[in-house]
């Protein structure tokens, strides 16, 4: 799987082609799989009746008014989490950053619950105080990671991270203590889920979804470089701190775009860059290519099992990446040698 | 190295016989080393060498402690005076003071002082084990396994077994995943704690699954298993924690030698006479009983583990693992946290953790932040 070390160019270009051929089919199926399955009463014999013809109100609306969405969500959640999580691993040169492990989806989730406690509605403010709680949250992580000593180390990057969020968590549930108003308009939007979300949310956050893809198409090319070292990435004409902050942008508008509609999903982001680096070898490039459909891919596999395992009820979405993400975690760790970005 | 090899513990009497202590000092053969205070009994041929900074930061701590017990019965949403609280102590105040102080916030405050001590004493075990001062049992996933399996009896999944039972049975297993998955790196090192960090979010997550899958009373009734109280606790598991308390400090105390040896290295250690396995063994095995009874008691405190030490580490001399002096500061802040927690924001309750979370969080990042010097 490892293609790094194949001479040839064609030949990983026909194997990656290939890949990014399964992983295309495997998120449409999952996507099909997402509509038609759900925790209610309405299952696959009647959406597929749905598309035959047959007149069932109640599928009709269950289908199209919320499975639907939700699949749709779960699609723009699991690529910005994704592709955060690559530029922010590029960007810090580690593995282990995470945009929920290193405490930015907690800046969001923060920020939010602060609004909310000096009187702003959920609805109106959430997108943009969420991105800019995301922003503080990834200027404080990077700063550290700059910090002589910390950065160096990964791991005990990964530890002020979680020592961070722990912080603001720990605030957050002060706050809303507090403020039983604002708990009440929050306590199901802090878990962490793509239940119940409005195709509007999606709608809300969409021009900020394109303007950091369109940062990311820019950046791509000068943090191919940068994974070359400072030093290389200016010989060749690049200028690195504002790379970084660009990086740093996109990665606050994407996680505070997918905090803002479903709440703080951890794991995610550390998940789906490793599996795509896995597949992709280290060029952030090709790996950013992968993180697109892997990302939506691990989001809806979470996002039904999430639904069927403990139906009627559901399960937090975040509950899910957790589990499947601490695994990962702990093989990162365990590598003989950690690999630097 | 043989002064520390050889010399008391943390303002615990040592004896040594008095030959062996004449072998040692040839040229002043009574006279204490410094810094030490010798009370010799002469006719049973029996010295004790007190560590005089010991003995000052541990009496000090307990006096403060005193203080800070005092006042936790005596604020509230009724104020006493000091005099009243100490009567009704002793049995002599008005019956509705007595009711107040004996029914009401004594039992709380017992279930304070043991949970802190015990969360602590866990704490500076774990750090002296693991040689980190960041690997405390709540940073590596064992308040986490605890509370899973605690919140799983509560919410009826284990039938019939008590809290306290199935804590220690997950406050293990979270052991034994966090230390088998570290194996290949060892005990030391950030990599540990990063597996543990895993692990405690497996099971932080398994709980949340337990929470979801139930009815909303029974979720709410665990709820204080999430972030940590000690609001109405029951009393059976504050009496098994008094007694497992009670006896792990003894124990620790009496591996305090082999624990000041475990600070250096493996050769070190083995080669000043302490069997190196069985020694790490024992006290990864004290900390996870009483991380486990604690938790069973208070839900997740632990960030109690890592200030009690602390505090502890900063006022004695490095000479020794400030066993008693970690126990005694442990008690203190989980005291001051639960009586700030009662009274900041009354009539609204904060639950004690995410006091100490709050109080702690900054403390953690601060010491992983400054430049790296001591060690524990």
């Amino acid at each position: 799987m490892l293609l790094t070390k194949a001479g040839s160019s064609a030949r990983w270009r026909c194997s990656s082609r290939h890949w990014m051929l399964i992983l295309l089919t495997a998120l449409v199926a999952v996507s099909v799989v997402s509509l038609l399955i759900g925790a209610g009463s309405v299952g696959p014999r009647q959406v597929l009746g749905l598309i035959s013809g047959s007149d069932h109100a109640e599928a009709r609306f269950i289908v199209w008014e919320l499975r639907a969405p939700r699949t749709l969500i779960g699609i723009a959640v699991g690529v910005a989490l994704g592709v955060a999580g690559a530029l922010l691993q590029a960007v810090s040169r580690n593995p282990l950053a995470e945009p929920g492990l290193l405490g930015v989806s907690a800046g969001a989730a923060f920020a939010v619950s602060l609004a909310l406690v000096l009187g702003a509605s959920a609805a109106t403010l959430r997108i943009p105080v969420a991105q800019l709680g995301a922003l503080i949250g990834c200027v404080c992580v990077l700063s550290v990671a700059r910090l002589r000593g910390v950065g160096n180390d990964p791991v005990r990057l990964v530890l002020a991270g979680a020592a961070f969020s722990g912080l603001l968590g720990s605030l957050s549930a002060l706050m809303l203590l507090y403020d039983q108003r604002a708990a009440d308009e929050i306590r199901f939007w802090v878990v962490g889920s793509l239940a119940g979300r409005r195709l509007d949310d999606l709608w809300a956050v969409l021009p900020s979804l394109l303007v950091a893809g369109a940062g990311v198409v820019l950046i791509a090319r000068p943090l191919a470089a940068l994974a070359l070292g400072e030093r290389a990435a200016s010989g060749l004409g690049h200028r690195p701190g504002l790379i970084r902050w660009l990086a740093v942008g996109c990665v606050a508008l994407l996680v505070g775009a997918a905090t803002a509609i479903a709440g703080p999903i951890a794991f995610v982001g550390l998940v789906v860059p490793f599996v795509a680096r896995a597949i992709a070898g280290p060029d952030i490039r090709r790996t950013l290519w992968f993180c697109l459909p892997v990302g939506p891919l691990i989001v809806l596999t979470a996002d039904i099992i999430s639904r069927v395992v403990v139906a009627p009820s559901e399960l937090p979405l975040g509950v899910l990446t957790a589990l499947c993400g601490a695994p990962v975690l702990i093989a990162v760790v365990r590598a003989k040698r950690l690999p630097m970005l | 190295m043989k002064n520390t090899a050889k010399q008391s513990l943390s303002g615990v009497a040592l004896p040594h016989t008095s030959t062996a202590y004449h072998e040692e000092a040839s040229a002043q053969a009574v006279a204490a080393p410094q810094g030490y205070w010798r009370a010799a009994l002469p006719r049973y041929g029996v010295s004790v060498l007190l560590e005089k900074r010991a003995l000052v930061v541990n009496i000090g701590l307990s006096a403060a402690l005193l203080a800070a017990c005092v006042l936790y019965l005596s604020l509230g949403s009724v104020t006493l005076s000091p005099n009243a609280v100490v009567a009704s102590l002793v049995g002599r105040g008005d019956s509705m003071t007595t009711f107040m102080v004996q029914q009401l916030r004594l039992p709380r405050l017992i279930a304070a002082c043991f949970t802190g001590a015990a969360f602590a004493l866990a704490g500076v075990l774990m750090q002296t084990l693991a040689r980190n001062r960041l690997a405390t049992p709540g940073i590596i996933g064992i308040d986490n396994g605890a509370t899973a399996f605690a919140v799983a009896s509560i919410v009826g999944l284990g039938v019939g077994i008590a809290p306290p039972a199935m804590a220690l049975a997950g406050a293990t297993t979270a052991a034994v995943l966090t230390f088998g998955l570290a194996s290949g790196s060892g005990t030391q090192g950030y990599r540990f704690i990063v597996a543990g960090i895993g692990v405690g979010a497996v099971f932080g997550a398994v709980t949340q699954l337990m929470l979801a899958r139930v009815a909303i009373d029974t979720a709410n009734a665990a709820y204080p298993w999430t972030v940590g109280s000690l609001n109405a606790r029951p009393a059976s598991a504050v009496q098994l924690l008094g007694i497992g308390l009670a006896l792990g400090l003894v124990a620790a105390l009496a591996l305090a030698r082999s624990l000041t040896l475990l600070r250096f290295k493996d050769a070190i250690a083995s080669g000043l006479g302490t069997a190196v396995k069985v020694g790490r063994l024992q006290v990864l095995l004290l900390s996870v009983v009483l991380t486990a009874l604690a938790v069973a008691v208070a839900g997740p405190v632990g960030l109690v583990a890592l200030i009690g030490p602390e505090i502890a580490r900063s006022l004695s001399s490095a000479r020794h693992v400030p066993i008693l002096a970690a126990t005694l500061a442990g008690a203190l802040v989980m005291v001051l946290a639960d009586l700030a927690g009662r009274t900041l924001f009354a009539p609204i309750e904060i639950p004690v953790g995410v006091v100490t979370a709050v109080v702690g969080g900054p403390w953690l990042l601060w010491i992983l932040m400054r430049p790296q010097r001591s060690r524990p």
